[in-house]
C-alpha cells in the first residue's frame, strides 16, 4: 500500500546518486548512460532486459524508473528521458503535444493479459468465464458462486453458494483500461453504464490500490473475483480462469494465447506510430483480455545528445525486439509474434538522429 | 510521585522572561565594574538576536500553512470553478467518459436518422461519498472512543493514584499514540479484517438481519440500465465498520490523555466538596466531568481531527468504493482515502484538480476542528494556573 512513499524515497535517492555521480565521479570515457521512465506493468521484464543487455554491453547503463504511464508520456513529451514507455497507446492529443505524427515513434515492446483472478477455496480446477458473465459480476446481477449460469458454464466443478465479491483497481491504470475496454465489447450496457477507461466508477465491489491492493483483497477474501495482471497472479499463486473468446473457445492466458492476440492485429500495424487494440482479437487461440505495451521515442531523437547515446539506445531497441523477446515468456508476460516484431522494427529503423543515419552498434 | 506528574510543576517555576534575565544580569553586581558592563551589553546584543530569530521562525510557520492554503487553492482552481459549492453535495465520483445511446423516458433508444443517437457524459466529481465516509467513519469513532477514553481517563486521575500505577498506566496509553499508523493498518488488514470476515461478520447477521427495520444493513441496491437489483453485501471485513474501529482505536491515545490533563485541573476542593454534600464516587465523578465539560469537548473534537484525517489505515480497511450507502458492513471511502487512492496515476487536469479540491476541504475541516478544539482545551488548561 505504501509503494508510493517507497517509490518517492527511492527515486529521491536515485536523482541524489546521479547528482553525485555528475559532481563527483566522472563517467568513464566511452560509457554511454541513457534513462526511460513509464509503465509500472511491463517494468518486472524491462529491468531483466536492461540486466541481460548490460551483461553483452558494459559500455551502456540503462536506468529504467517505473513512474506510471501517465508519467512516462510526461516524461518523455518534456525530453527529459531517452525513452518514455506506456500500457496506453499515445492519444492523438500527446503525440500532437509532442510534434505531431511526423515526429514521434511508437512501437509494442510485448504484451501482457489481464485475468479473472478468484478465491474459492476447494476448486482447484481453472474455471471458464464468458464476458458476458464477467459483465453480470461487475454490474451485480450475479451475486452467488453457484448461481445457474456460472454453474452450467463449469458443469465439472461443484460450485459453493458463497457470495462473490467483486474486487476492482482504485487508482488509474492500464489494467482498468484494458479490461473495461474488453467487457465494453461484450455489453453495451456495460459501455453505457461503467463506460471504460484507466479509472471508471464501479457499481459495487471492494477496491484495492495496484495490482498488489487488489491481489491482497482476493487472497483474503473467500468468494472475491478480481482482475489483475498475469504474471501476478502467478506470483501470487492466485487462481484464474479461462475466458471465452470471439471464435467461442475458452482460452487461458498464456504466452502463446496472448501472442496469439497480438498476431492477429498485425497486418494493421503500419508506418511509425503503432498502435492496435487487441482485446476481443479474432482466432481460435487468441486470449481475448490481452494489450500491447509502447515504447515511445522522438523519431529524430533530439532528446538525444551525442551519436554514441542514439546509437546505444537504437541498439538496445532492437535488441529488446529481437534476442530480448525471449525473456518476455520466462518473465509470464507475451512475447511479439514474427509479424509484429516486424513491424515493430519498421518503425524503429524510421529513427534519426537529428536527421543524420545511426551507425548500427555491433 | 511518577515522572509524568513530576514533570508539570516545572512549567509554573517563573523565571525564563528577559525582564526576568536583565533583573539578574543587573542585579548581581551594583553596577560601575566594566567588565560587568560588557557582559550586559554582550548579553543585550545576543537578547536581540535571539528575538529576531523566534520572530523569524515564527513567521516562517504561518508563511507555511498560508502557502499550503494558496497553493491548494491554486491548484484546484479548475474543479472550484466548474463545481463550485456544489462539489459538496454532488455523489457522482467518475473520472471516465462515457458514451452511450440516448434513450427517452421510456427507457426506448432515441433514434437519429435510422441510427441510435449517442450522448457523451463528460467525468463528473461531487464530494459527497468521501465527505460522508469521512463524517460516518469518524463519527462512528468518537461513538467507540469516547466512552473508553473518559473512563480510562477518569481512572488515570482518580483510581491509578491510589493503586500507584497512574506513571505505567499512561504511559502505555501514549505509546499507542507513538504507533506508526501503517502499523495499525497492516495490524487492521491482517487481523482486524479477516477476524470480522470469519466471525464478527457472520454473527452480526445471524442475530440482527432478523430483527424487523434492520434489512438495510445487510443488503444493497444497484441500478443497472434503469433496473435496480437488491444483493446482499459479502460481509469481507473491509467495510466502513471495520474502518471505524480502527479509527477508533487510533484517537483513544490522544482523546485519553487530553481528557486526563482536563479531569487533573478539576480543582480538588470541587470532588472534595461533592463528596461531603454525600455524593457517591460515581455521583462525584459525574460532576467532575460536568466541571471539565468544555475541555472535554475539545479533547473530543482532536480526536475527530485525528479520525478525519486519518489515511493509510483507513485506506487498507475501508473498502475504498467510493459509493454512499446506509450499511456499515459496505466499503466506503474517506477523504483521505481517496487521495491516498487516485492522487498518484491522476494525470488528467480536472481529476486532479478535483483530488485537490478535496484535500483543501480536508485541510479547512481539521483547521476548523482544530482551532476549536485548542480554544476549549486551552482555556480550560490555563484557568487552572490562575
Amino acid at each position: 500500500m505504501n509503494h508510493r512513499l517507497v517509490r518517492t524515497v527511492a527515486s529521491l535517492a536515485f536523482g541524489l546518486s546521479c547528482g553525485s555521480a555528475w559532481a563527483g565521479l566522472s563517467v568513464e570515457a566511452g560509457e554511454v548512460r541513457l534513462s526511460g521512465a513509464g509503465a509500472t506493468f511491463p517494468a518486472p521484464l524491462y529491468t531483466r532486459w536492461v540486466s541481460e543487455y548490460e551483461k553483452g554491453h558494459p559500455s551502456v547503463q540503462i536506468d529504467y524508473r517505473s513512474i506510471g504511464s501517465g508519467g512516462g508520456v510526461k516524461a518523455i513529451a518534456d525530453k527529459t528521458v531517452a525513452f518514455g514507455a506506456t500500457d496506453a497507446p499515445l492519444s492523438e492529443k500527446e503525440i500532437a503535444a509532442m510534434g505531431g505524427t511526423d515526429s514521434v515513434v511508437q512501437f509494442p515492446a510485448a504484451l501482457g493479459a489481464v485475468v479473472p483472478a478468484y478465491n474459492l477455496p476447494g476448486v482447484d480446477k481453472p474455471l471458464q468465464f464468458t464476458g458476458a458473465i464477467l459483465v453480470d459480476i461487475y454490474l451485480g446481477r450475479i451475486s452467488s458462486w453457484d448461481d445457474a449460469q456460472l454453474q452450467k458454464l463449469n458443469p465439472d466443478v461443484k460450485l459453493p453458494k458463497t457470495p462473490i465479491t467483486p474486487v476492482f483497481r482504485t487508482d488509474g491504470s492500464g489494467t482498468t483500461h484494458v479490461f473495461t475496454s474488453y467487457l465494453g465489447t461484450q455489453s453495451p450496457e456495460f459501455k453505457g453504464e461503467v463506460g471504460v477507461g484507466k479509472q471508471v466508477k464501479w457499481p459495487l465491489g471492494q477496491g484495492g490500490k495496484g495490482n498488489e491492493g487488489v491481489a491482497a483483497v482476493i487472497q483474503q477474501t473467500a468468494g472475491a473475483l478480481g482482475y489483475i495482471e498475469h504474471n501476478y497472479a502467478i506470483a501470487n499463486k492466485i487462481s484464474y480462469g479461462a475466458v471465452q473468446n470471439k471464435a467461442g473457445k475458452f482460452v487461458l492466458a498464456t504466452p502463446e494465447s496472448v501472442s496469439a492476440a497480438g498476431d492477429a492485429s498485425s497486418a494493421t500495424l503500419k508506418g511509425n506510430v503503432l498502435r492496435a487494440d487487441v482485446w476481443n482479437a479474432p482466432g481460435d487461440g487468441a486470449y481475448p483480455i490481452s494489450a500491447f505495451t509502447y515504447i515511445v521515442l522522438y523519431k529524430q531523437l533530439e532528446n538525444i545528445k551525442t551519436d554514441a547515446e542514439a546509437s546505444a539506445l537504437l541498439g538496445y531497441q532492437r535488441w529488446t525486439l529481437g534476442p530480448g523477446q525471449k525473456f518476455a515468456a520466462e518473465m509470464h508476460y507475451a512475447p511479439l509474434s514474427e509479424k509484429v516484431q516486424a513491424a515493430a522494427l519498421a518503425a524503429l529503423s524510421s529513427v534519426t538522429h537529428q536527421g543524420k543515419p545511426i551507425p548500427v552498434q555491433p | 510521585m511518577t515522572p509524568a506528574s513530576a514533570a508539570t510543576p516545572a512549567a509554573n517555576t517563573p523565571g525564563w522572561s528577559r525582564e526576568s534575565m536583565q533583573a539578574r544580569l543587573g542585579g548581581s553586581g551594583g553596577g560601575g565594574n566594566k567588565a560587568e558592563a560588557a557582559t550586559l551589553r554582550r548579553a543585550r546584543i545576543g537578547d536581540a538576536m535571539l528575538d529576531w530569530a523566534c520572530r523569524l521562525s515564527a513567521a516562517l510557520i504561518a508563511l507555511m500553512l498560508i502557502s499550503l492554503i494558496a497553493v491548494l487553492v491554486h491548484s484546484a482552481w479548475p474543479a472550484i470553478k466548474q463545481f463550485g459549492l456544489g462539489f459538496l453535495v454532488n455523489s457522482e465520483w467518475r473520472a471516465n467518459e462515457i458514451e452511450r445511446p440516448l434513450r427517452d423516458s421510456a427507457g426506448k433508444l432515441i433514434l437519429r436518422d435510422g441510427e441510435p443517437a449517442m450522448e457523451t457524459l463528460a467525468p463528473a466529481f461531487g464530494a459527497l461519498p468521501v465527505i460522508w465516509g469521512t463524517a460516518i467513519s469518524s463519527a462512528l469513532a468518537l461513538l467507540i472512543a469516547v466512552p473508553i477514553s473518559l473512563s480510562a481517563a477518569i481512572f488515570l486521575v482518580r483510581v491509578a493514584p491510589k493503586l500507584k500505577i497512574a506513571g505505567a498506566a499512561s504511559f502505555l496509553i501514549e505509546f499507542l499514540a507513538a504507533v506508526p499508523s501503517l502499523a495499525f493498518g497492516i495490524w487492521a488488514l491482517f487481523v482486524l479484517a479477516p477476524f470480522f470476515q470469519k466471525y464478527v461478520g457472520p454473527f452480526l447477521h445471524r442475530i440482527l438481519e432478523p430483527l424487523p427495520g434492520l434489512r438495510w444493513m445487510f443488503y444493497e441496491s444497484t441500478t443497472v440500465a434503469g433496473r435496480t437489483i437488491e444483493r446482499p453485501i459479502p460481509l469481507t471485513g473491509r467495510d466502513l465498520f471495520t474502518g471505524s474501529l480502527i479509527l477508533a482505536i487510533m484517537i483513544l491515545p490522544i482523546v485519553t490523555s487530553v481528557s486526563r490533563d482536563v479531569l487533573r485541573a478539576v480543582p480538588r476542593t470541587q470532588i472534595e466538596g461533592t463528596l461531603a454534600l454525600g455524593a457517591t464516587w460515581w455521583q462525584s465523578c459525574v460532576a467532575m466531568l460536568r466541571y471539565g465539560r468544555s475541555g472535554l469537548l475539545g479533547a473530543i473534537m482532536l480526536g475527530l481531527a485525528r479520525a478525519a484525517g486519518e489515511t493509510m489505515a483507513v485506506t487498507m480497511v475501508i473498502g475504498n468504493n467510493n459509493q454512499i450507502s446506509p450499511s456499515p458492513f459496505a466499503p466506503a471511502q474517506t477523504m483521505a482515502s481517496v487521495l491516498a487512492n487516485e492522487f498518484g496515476e491522476a494525470t488528467e487536469g480536472l481529476h486532479r484538480a478535483a483530488l485537490l479540491y478535496v484535500a483543501l476541504i480536508l485541510l479547512t475541516m481539521s483547521l476548523i476542528f482544530n482551532v476549536i478544539a485548542r480554544r476549549l482545551v486551552v482555556g480550560k488548561l490555563a484557568s487552572r494556573n490562575q
